[in-house]
């Protein structure tokens, strides 16, 4: 079987997924969030845009206003927040459309193994982690079925994925609630979550190894 | 059209986008705002009772660890619960002044890290049918990971 009919089932990574996942890094990077010139477009807060204010007396405020409290307040956050979460997840799709996604995968597939002790195979239920967690749990089960993965490597790989599961979905959604309180760049704290994913499933590796030794002898 | 057989193998980047949003608005309405509103109520109900006083005090010398006011520890319970209460939750405090930007930027990731927690034992341990044995660890390194990644980010601060 020649690779590009083992690629066909899933989506074709060419050049143009490369240049879109890069593009998509750097605009969730805020790394243009800080220039006047024209590339600024390529910054997620310049494309989120903003809000008209309120003329009011002294202050201006968007329609949230300040000093809600409760249900109200909430509620009226969550609508403020609405156009980040449709915004992200579009270019999200866009990505993973032009093969993004797939991409990264590649790209991942022969770090498995040496990063987390588990074979590259699970690639594709990783890379749906990100966006669903029911996905990649079933896609789990199936090469546990398909004796692809053992059950130890099931157990890792299930780490991997439980710490923070849906990333991407979750960080892009929930998390956009608070994008505009941190005083880092918003790529920071998702970096930091995929390094404690990895911790986490090489201390579950640890821990599994021992009991099974524990269990032979 | 001459390019139609191009277009039904490749989705058009309009077509694609439209696919997300719609995603992203469904999530919006299902998902987050009935968390982000309950996890209001819930400050408004801590707030109202005299309760985060109290709960602040108590947990002030473990937040302190992280640099963190003892608030902190609301916002880890409500994400241990639902990842989108821990954000809102998070929202609210820094709304009423109890957490700055600083703050937030350290409880974030941990706020995933250990999020929405006995949901995702059943939707992805419990689909992916993992070792029964390990759940309790699972969570207890998730944890861990959240607790470790606060370290982490205020180490991280200091750079901005």
């Amino acid at each position: 079987m020649s690779s590009g009919e083992m690629m066909h089932e899933r989506k074709r990574v060419t050049w143009v997924s490369y240049v879109a996942l890069l593009v998509a890094i750097v605009i969730f990077s805020g790394y243009f969030a800080k220039v006047t010139e024209w590339w600024r477009v390529f910054d997620f807060t310049t494309l989120l845009g903003s809000f008209g204010n309120i003329k009011g007396a002294e202050a201006s405020f968007n329609f949230r206003g300040a000093g809600g409290v409760g249900a109200r307040d909430g509620f009226l956050f969550s609508l403020s927040l609405m156009p980040a979460v449709v915004l992200a997840l579009g270019i999200v799709s866009i990505v993973e459309g032009l093969g993004g996604l797939a991409a990264a995968e590649k790209m991942m597939n022969p770090l498995f193994k040496p990063l987390v002790g588990v074979p590259g195979i699970v690639g594709l239920a990783f890379i749906t982690s990100l966006q669903s967690t029911d996905g990649a749990a079933a896609m789990t089960k199936q090469l546990f079925d398909d004796n692809e993965i053992s059950d130890k490597e099931r157990t890792i790989f299930s780490q991997l994925m439980f710490s923070a599961n849906a990333t991407i979905t979750n960080y892009f959604s929930s998390g956009a609630a608070l994008f505009a309180f941190l005083s880092v760049p918003i790529i920071i704290p998702l970096v930091v979550q995929f390094v404690f994913k990895v911790f986490g499933a090489n201390l579950m590796r640890i821990i599994v190894n021992i009991s099974e030794k524990k269990a032979v002898a | 059209m001459a390019n139609s057989a191009e277009k039904q193998k490749r989705e058009n980047l309009v077509d694609m986008f439209i696919q997300g949003a719609r995603k992203g608005w469904q999530i919006s309405t299902n998902s987050m705002l009935p968390n982000v509103v309950m996890a209001f109520v819930v400050i408004q109900i801590l707030n109202v009772t005299g309760l985060m006083k109290i709960i602040g005090n108590v947990a002030r010398p473990l937040m302190a660890v992280f640099g963190l006011p003892g608030e902190g520890v609301v916002v880890l319970l409500s994400a241990f619960m639902s990842t989108g209460g821990g954000c809102g939750a998070a929202a609210s405090l820094y709304g009423s002044g109890a957490l700055n930007m600083t703050h937030v930027s350290i409880l974030m990731p941990a706020i995933f890290l250990m999020g929405s927690m006995l949901q995702y034992l059943g939707r992805g341990l419990g689909t992916a049918d993992a070792n029964k044995k390990y759940w309790g660890l699972h969570v207890g390194i998730s944890i861990l990971n959240a607790l470790l990644s606060m370290v982490v980010m205020r180490l991280i601060m200091a750079f901005f």
